[in-house]
């Protein structure tokens, strides 16, 4: 019997082949990255926690592998507060006295800039402590998010405890994506379907010719969001366009990774890409979404039949708009967007923030004029950060507000204000309804 | 045996942005700090409601807790006097964190026989809970490591030991 890239790289890290279901007492992992909204309380319950271990052993406080663990300031990042900031300085600190790396503010999103520096491969075991941890499984590793104790454990020891292998679930992808559908719109698709528990305690495994037709960043909207449907993580099989990603990147060594074609999975779907359109999330979860033809129908259902994470919405204008997160702000997105906004501007009723994910993609744009599009068009164009996404800082969310964004989340409150209305789409399908004011079908730009 | 009240009652897909939203994540470290924000933007009534006792018990439906790996969840929960959540399915982070904590989860496939103020015996032993206000008696199914570790509140012993032989290597 065979099996899915995840049994494989369990087996592989246990030195044994391993069951689905089987408890892993203690399973190695191979890299570790903290934000800074979790990096703190870490390194304090780590030095509180086994500081006294370290100093009976007679040795320093040091981290399982320096060069395996990393810390990234992206959350709230040109630090707002004096916590914060304190927050930053103690993960810089904790880093130089270890060598450990830690990135700079502005340098970019924790599941954006580790790809980009070729630190993830296929076969590694990725912990990291934001739940979107799910988007380096497009690199064909085992990467999920965890909370701070699991982090801090795994911190000293460069283990996970107790892990239970868990089953895949297929979605194979068929067929080619339209003009002005994109794979922020197939994964919204995806959750739709599924529900927002849909895919419970399973890993979604990605596959198929439409999955192989897709760039790397397009590969990683799609993980991203995996945790959306409750998935464990995202993952995706080692192909020609990887390793052409990977070559003269990776700086560690890269071995390919693909599922048996007889390993068993919870259950098989098929998707078929051609049949897709450019899909919105309505208001309060990403689950509820509506192919863009079907909008108005959405938008009378949610006043007929509101239930409390499904609220009405009056209408398809919109106030805000967001290009800019870790689903959806990498070179390609921005590329979509420019497409789009390029000979427009931005709506007068219209708030557009665009953040490039990482400050490589950030010079990126700006040398090929991507970023001026967006500036002369009347967006604001800001450093690398979160951003607007988790409603703290950089474009928080009045009571009046009716946002789209290419973010992950829309849950009540998320943005800012609890009554905030917050949409999720595509880059394309964003940046035509910052132009137009309302929730805009962007496959016209494509024509 | 835990005895408790249950002092909220929520359905499906409750998330971790409801139990408590991001703005508050980076102004404490202190777990306590957590406590008077919790679903502050989702149900603001459910601290109050807290008081009325030192062993709350929570109900959910499916999923409870999804979304954002955020620990603080856990923390916003039990430093309101939350002992023991009872839903029918929560997802890994969470439930991880939990366990982490020693916040008692408890997975049953239907809660409709829980509901608001009612009195509830939980043996972890014996892995039943007595509804003393309805007069009935459930079992419930978890797994003997996990029953374990909730009782003990972690596992941090656990981890040290492990450090301490890779450390003498």
């Amino acid at each position: 019997m065979g099996q899915t890239m995840v049994e494989k790289i369990v087996s592989h890290q246990v030195g044994r082949r391993v069951q689905i279901g089987e408890k892993i007492e203690r399973l190695p992992i191979t890299k570790l990255f903290f934000n800074d909204v979790i990096g703190p309380p870490a390194i304090e319950n780590f030095m509180a926690d086994f500081g006294e271990i370290f100093d009976r052993a007679g040795k320093p406080a040091q981290v399982f592998d320096p060069k395996r663990v990393f810390f990234l300031p992206d959350h709230s990042v040109p630090t707002f507060s004096i916590h914060i900031a304190e927050g930053v300085k103690l993960m810089q600190s904790f880093s130089k006295e270890r060598g450990i790396k830690c990135y700079k503010e502005g340098d970019g999103i924790e599941h954006v800039v580790l790809i980009e520096d070729g630190q993830i491969v296929p076969w590694d075991i990725v912990l990291g402590t934001d739940s979107h941890t799910d988007t380096n499984g497009a690199l064909g590793t085992l990467a999920f998010g965890v909370g701070t104790t699991d982090a801090e454990y795994a911190m000293a020891t460069g283990h996970l405890y107790d892990f239970v292998v868990p089953e895949s679930v297929k979605f194979e992808l068929t067929g080619a994506l339209p003009k002005g559908v994109f794979s922020k719109d197939i994964i919204l698709h995806i959750i739709g379907m599924m529900g927002a528990g849909g895919c419970s305690k399973r890993v979604a495994e990605f596959t198929g010719p439409g999955v192989r037709s897709l760039t790397m960043d397009a590969r990683t909207t799609m993980c991203n969001m995996a945790v959306e449907m409750s998935a464990r993580t995202g993952i995706m099989a080692y192909d020609e366009v990887m390793a052409d990603f990977l070559k003269d990147r990776a700086e560690w060594p890269v071995e390919p990774i693909d599922s048996d074609p007889d390993a068993s999975y919870a259950a098989t779907y098929t998707i078929d890409l051609s049949a897709l359109e450019p899909t919105v999330a309505f208001p309060n979860k990403p689950a509820n979404t509506t192919p863009i033809s079907k909008l108005q129908d959405m938008i009378e259902r949610s006043q007929r039949e509101p239930t409390p994470d499904f609220v009405p919405v009056d209408d398809d204008t919109i106030t805000d708009a967001f290009l800019g997160s870790c689903t959806n702000a990498r070179y390609e997105d921005l590329v979509a967007g420019a497409a789009v906004m390029r000979g427009h501007k931005v709506h007068p009723d219209v708030n557009l923030i665009v953040i490039p994910a990482s400050r490589k993609v950030y010079e990126r744009a700006m040398d090929e004029g991507l970023l001026q599009v967006f500036v002369k068009a009347g967006a604001n164009v800001e450093s690398s950060n979160c951003g607007p996404c988790f409603g703290s800082h950089m474009g928080v969310m009045s009571g009046k507000s009716k946002m789209i964004s290419t973010s992950n989340r829309n849950y009540k409150g998320r943005m800012g204000s609890p009554d905030a209305r917050i949409f999720l789409a595509s880059p394309a399908t964003v940046i035509a309804s910052a132009i137009e004011g309302r929730i805009t079908d962007p496959r016209k730009y494509f024509e | 045996m835990m005895t408790g009240k249950i002092t909220s009652v929520y359905g499906n897909d409750i998330n971790t942005d409801d139990i408590i939203p991001a703005s508050f994540l980076q102004q404490s470290t202190d777990r306590k700090f957590f406590a008077e924000y919790a679903f502050d933007r989702h149900d603001p009534a459910f601290r109050d409601r807290c008081k009325e006792t030192d062993t709350n018990i929570v109900i959910g439906g499916e999923n409870f807790a999804c979304g954002s790996s955020r620990e603080q969840a856990v923390y916003a929960l039990k430093e309101n006097g939350v002992v023991c959540v009872i839903a029918q399915s929560y997802p890994d982070i969470f439930y991880r964190n939990s366990l982490s904590n020693g916040l008692v989860l408890i997975a049953v496939p239907d809660t409709s026989a829980f509901h608001m103020g009612d009195e509830l015996n939980v043996d972890l032993d014996n892995f039943t809970i007595e509804n003393k206000t309805q007069g009935t008696t459930i079992r419930f199914e978890m797994n003997p490591d996990d029953q374990n570790t909730f009782q003990q509140g972690g596992m941090v012993g656990r981890v040290r030991r492990h450090l301490e032989e890779l450390l003498a290597k």
